[in-house]
């Protein structure tokens, strides 16, 4: 039955097309070219990134290394919650972060309903639309992105990409034919909603707050023009 | 939702009388394009990508079987039961029976306007299963037992006070003040949360499907849709065979047209792409999830002189911008679709018989098409589809006679000139000294709300010969 429908639909759209073959297609598409792609805020891809992460509503934080990271992350939970609790994906590169030197305790697997603040190791940062990139798996359990009050997103000024063209780019690279990932995320703010007379309220469903932590050498002058683009 | 598309002027007629919603929509009207607009103005390239997306879509639907049959393939290879159904029946059932098939009691939806088309929920309900929207304004107008007034955003015809008294009346919390959008915002998500950790099912829809490599794209700002297809055990994907991309990049490239034409964000807060069921080492996902592929009439569309519209993203832009919806509101259309998108799909996806009222609703002044992020010719389909309609004899007599006449006048300019030249002038006899007419034969649908001016004295082509003789004899 099931396959007869899809037979019967199947038919009609061939009626409907043109019959071409798969390598015309194929060439074809190429032929169309790249799309457009639209210029960034600032010539420097860490001050785009930075400035579309505050204007879609998240605060950022420019760190050093590693150890200074975990140092912005307890300084944040204590801010935030008077508490140095955090949910963190079993990532390696967490596991390996000097947790104790700032007196984290991190519980390492997934967000449960009620936990604060979760941590996530972004695979890529997008300075187009500054968003980071992660996917489920182990490392970044979904429900660490989404169930929390509060979303902490480290990300290495090395993952900087400047289109979402060319984090398909470096996805595909990663991710193997065999080994995709159940799923991709581009996360580009808080949780947030404007169903209610179009006022727009954070913490629609998921985290109230997005905080990410970008580690490599940005100087402050690049911050400081980086709020200045997003009107801070 | 029941079809009533044929009380058009009626419901217009009332929804012009809700003073209260008639500012909700003014503001809309006012401040939606704005916003698109400063969305859009920092992006230099907006023409030459929407004449991109515009390529890459119609040659996904030159070549349909092509990439439906790659992304069926990737979809089942990733692990997904792929499903087709012929209309809205077929699907309702097939997401009913996965359903039964495990036992399901509670399923949470993120926002989907083809399940509005099929009228799943009230299937499911029936069948005895409880079912939440989590879409905060499909929550508010499921409470209310009212249906979608926008594509993108369904509750945007309530007002904030009837919103808390909805919730005063349906959540039983005893007394509190519920004092603004944040309270309400927190009270929904404090409600809501219990069914998203509960849900045996969660069904959500797809904004692209990616032939090359089998994921969904799923675009929202609350982060709903993202906890139905990542909590409950079971998924279903309900969606259309025409959200068929060939590529991840085609789907972005879209992206960043639909995003700021809908809410005039650069992108939406969660932007998602999923392949199929948990992995042997994922610590959470669903561990069983299903695609459903309605038609509903789509393959003909495909194969009629309306295949423009399947380019459609549904991003809500031509509502936002077209006179008619701003002033009548989305609930006036009688359909899943209001708008001109509507006014187009609608007589499409049922028939033109039952919906004929709805391409009339139309001043041909085409804002959609000048907004429209796909690049879909609007008012030409709807022109096309009353040239269908007097040529099917759905419109009145009259209407049709009218339009014969004055064709067959056009098409013979000495008589339309003599004509228009006797009558013009005789109008400006008569009204001259009142400046313009009361009430005219034959014109009372305009003089019955406005007085019709007096003209000028003379046609246009009268004034221009005079020109053109003066021009001459200098």
């Amino acid at each position: 039955m099931t396959d007869s429908i899809r037979s019967f639909i199947m038919g009609k759209i061939r009626r409907a097309g043109r019959g071409a073959s798969v390598a015309q297609v194929s060439s074809e598409l190429q032929s169309l070219g790249p799309a457009p792609t639209p210029s960034l805020i600032s010539e420097s891809t860490s001050e785009s990134f930075i400035a579309n992460v505050l204007i879609n509503k998240g605060t950022v934080e420019c760190v050093s290394d590693r150890s200074a990271a975990v140092k912005a992350v307890a300084d944040y939970l204590y801010q935030r919650f008077r508490s140095h609790k955090l949910v963190a994906g079993n990532d390696s590169r967490l596991a390996a972060m000097p947790w104790r030197e700032a007196g984290v305790l991190p519980r390492f697997g997934s967000a449960e309903n009620g936990d604060a603040a979760g941590l996530s190791y972004a695979r890529l940062g997008i300075a187009e639309t500054g968003s980071i990139v992660t996917w489920t798996g182990k490392s970044c359990p979904a429900t660490n992105n989404l169930l929390v009050e509060d979303h902490i997103v480290i990300v290495e000024l090395a993952d900087l990409v400047t289109t979402m063209e060319l984090a398909w780019e470096r996805i595909h690279q990663h991710i193997g034919k065999q080994d995709k990932p159940r799923g991709i995320n581009f996360i580009s703010g808080p949780s947030s909603t404007a169903d209610i007379e179009g006022k727009l309220v954070m913490g629609a469903h998921g985290p109230r707050s997005w905080h990410v932590i970008l580690i490599g050498e940005v100087s402050g002058s690049s911050l400081e023009k980086a709020r200045q683009l997003a009107g801070q | 939702m029941k079809l009533e598309t044929s009380a058009f002027l009626d419901k217009a007629k009332e929804a012009l009388m809700e003073t209260d919603k008639v500012q909700i929509r003014d503001f809309i009207g006012l401040f939606a394009p704005l916003a698109r607009n400063a969305a859009l103005g920092n992006f230099d390239k907006f023409d030459q990508l929407r004449d991109h997306v515009k390529q890459v879509k119609q040659h996904t639907l030159d070549n349909l079987d092509c990439y439906l049959g790659q992304f069926e393939q990737e979809a089942i290879e990733n692990g997904n039961r792929v499903h087709f159904a012929r209309d809205g029946d077929a699907m309702n059932e097939i997401v009913l029976s996965i359903c039964q098939e495990h036992r399901a009691q509670r399923v949470i939806k993120g926002k989907s306007m083809v399940t509005e088309e099929t009228a799943l929920n009230d299937h499911l309900i029936r069948a005895g299963l409880e079912v939440t929207e989590t879409d905060l304004g499909e929550y508010i107008i499921q409470q209310a037992g009212e249906t979608p007034s926008h594509i993108v955003g369904p509750a945007l015809h309530k007002t904030m006070p009837e919103i808390r008294q909805l919730f005063l009346d349906k959540h039983d919390l005893g007394p509190r003040e519920l004092e603004g959008a944040p309270d309400l915002v927190a009270e929904a998500r404090t409600m809501l949360r219990d069914h998203f950790l509960n849900a045996d099912v969660g069904i959500v829809g797809s904004n692209a499907l990616i032939a090359e490599n089998g994921y969904s794209m799923l675009v929202t700002n609350e982060g709903n849709g993202d906890l139905c297809a990542n909590l409950p055990p079971v998924l279903i994907i309900c969606t259309t065979l025409d959200r068929v991309v060939p590529r991840a990049v085609d789907a972005t490239a879209m992206l960043r047209m639909l995003v700021p034409s809908a809410t005039s964000q650069a992108i939406t807060c969660y932007t998602s792409f999923y392949s199929g069921p948990r992995r042997s080492n994922d610590p959470d996902g669903p561990m069983e999830t299903h695609i459903v592929l309605l038609d509903n009439k789509r393959s003909d569309i495909l194969d009629s002189n309306y295949r423009e519209m399947l380019q459609c993203i549904r991003c809500g832009a031509c509502l936002n911008h077209c006179p008619v919806y701003i002033g009548v509101g989305g609930h006036a259309y009688g359909s899943v679709y209001p708008g001109p998108m509507g006014s187009v799909l609608t007589p499409l996806l049922t028939s033109l018989a039952e919906s004929h009222a709805l391409p009339n609703a139309c001043t041909t002044c085409g804002r959609c098409a000048e907004v429209c992020p796909a690049n879909i010719p609007l008012p030409d389909l709807l022109r096309d589809l009353r040239r269908d309609e007097s040529l099917q004899k759905l419109s009145p007599a009259s209407w049709r006679f009218g339009t014969k006449f004055h064709a067959w006048l056009a098409t013979h300019p000495w008589l339309y000139r003599t004509l228009t030249g006797l009558g013009i002038p005789l109008l400006h006899r008569l009204g001259r000294k009142r400046g313009a007419f009361r009430s005219l034969p034959m014109a009372s649908a305009w003089t019955s709300h406005r007085d019709f001016p007096t003209p000028q004295g003379r046609t246009f082509f009268q004034q221009y010969k005079t020109a053109d003789k003066q021009l001459d004899d200098r």
